[in-house]
């Protein structure tokens, strides 16, 4: 019943796509951010998706992480979008009082894609 | 199928927050709460959790219960952990505090999230904490 539990990094033209499982584990969290890292070093992305519409969890600890990464890939000159929050995910997010940092969301990663080609003119 | 009405988990590593958060899902679900319900429930489970096992400095135990009112279905939680103890319950509830570098959003936002927080601590005993959340019954 735990389905598919680990991280998908996939490589799409210059940019990655990030796949979070539903229920990450710290492990989990803490992997995404070195994953990520190395991931857009090793293929000189520009930008990174990371797809979030599977996740029925985001706590403080999960936020933080994906706040930190999104500073870290800045840093590595990338720009990172978030796609898919669910709604009760939202809910809670807000009412919990996370921030996801300078990160911007769409609602899939269709739109997350059109962000990278339209906006960013990375794709 | 174990009965998922009560119960109880023991919080020692970080794999037993997942495993909280799993079973109080479950149970959640199968007690009839609402998706967004669900999603405040689990949450506050994780946070709770991960107290114990980042700031309490010791094990720590997770206690549930589905309770039943009439048109109403609840769900009772305790965090019991024999750690250092909360100094100022007070102050560890107000929004942005923390004391391991974290967004400090734990104990207020959780707050946020349930119907009923309440928090017994004693440093260098342990702390308890409780919470309640209530819902319609299907």
């Amino acid at each position: 019943m735990d389905g598919e539990n680990s991280l998908s990094v996939i490589k799409l033209k210059n940019i990655l796509l990030v796949t979070v499982p539903d229920d990450p584990g710290d492990d989990i969290i803490h992997e995404l951010q070195t994953k990520v890292l190395h991931a857009i070093e090793k293929y000189q992305s520009k930008g990174l998706i990371l797809d979030i519409s599977s996740v029925n969890i985001l706590d403080s600890f999960f936020a933080r992480t994906i706040s930190e990464t999104t500073q870290m890939v800045a840093l590595m000159g990338g720009k990172t979008v978030i796609a898919g929050m669910q709604p009760s995910v939202a809910i809670t997010a807000t009412e919990l009082g996370l921030h996801l940092g300078k990160a911007i969301s769409t609602l899939d990663v269709d739109r997350a894609l059109d962000i990278f080609t339209d906006n960013f003119k990375l794709v | 199928m174990a009965n998922q009405e009560a119960g109880e988990n023991p919080i020692k590593s970080e794999g037993d927050i997942v495993t909280c958060r799993k079973l109080i899902r479950n149970a959640a679900v199968a007690a009839g709460f609402g998706m967004t319900d669900v999603t405040r429930i689990v949450t506050a489970v994780s946070e709770l959790a991960r107290n114990v096992y980042v700031h309490s400095g010791s094990d720590g135990v997770m206690r549930w219960e589905i309770l039943h009112q009439p048109g109403q279905i609840g769900i009772h939680l305790e965090f019991e952990d024999y750690g250092k103890g909360i100094p100022d319950v007070d102050q560890a509830m107000e929004v942005g505090f923390t004391t391991a570098g974290t967004m400090g959003m734990g104990l207020s936002g959780v707050k946020r999230l349930m119907d009923d927080i309440n928090i017994k601590s004693e440093v260098g005993v342990g702390t308890t904490i409780t919470v309640e959340k209530w819902g319609r019954a299907k």
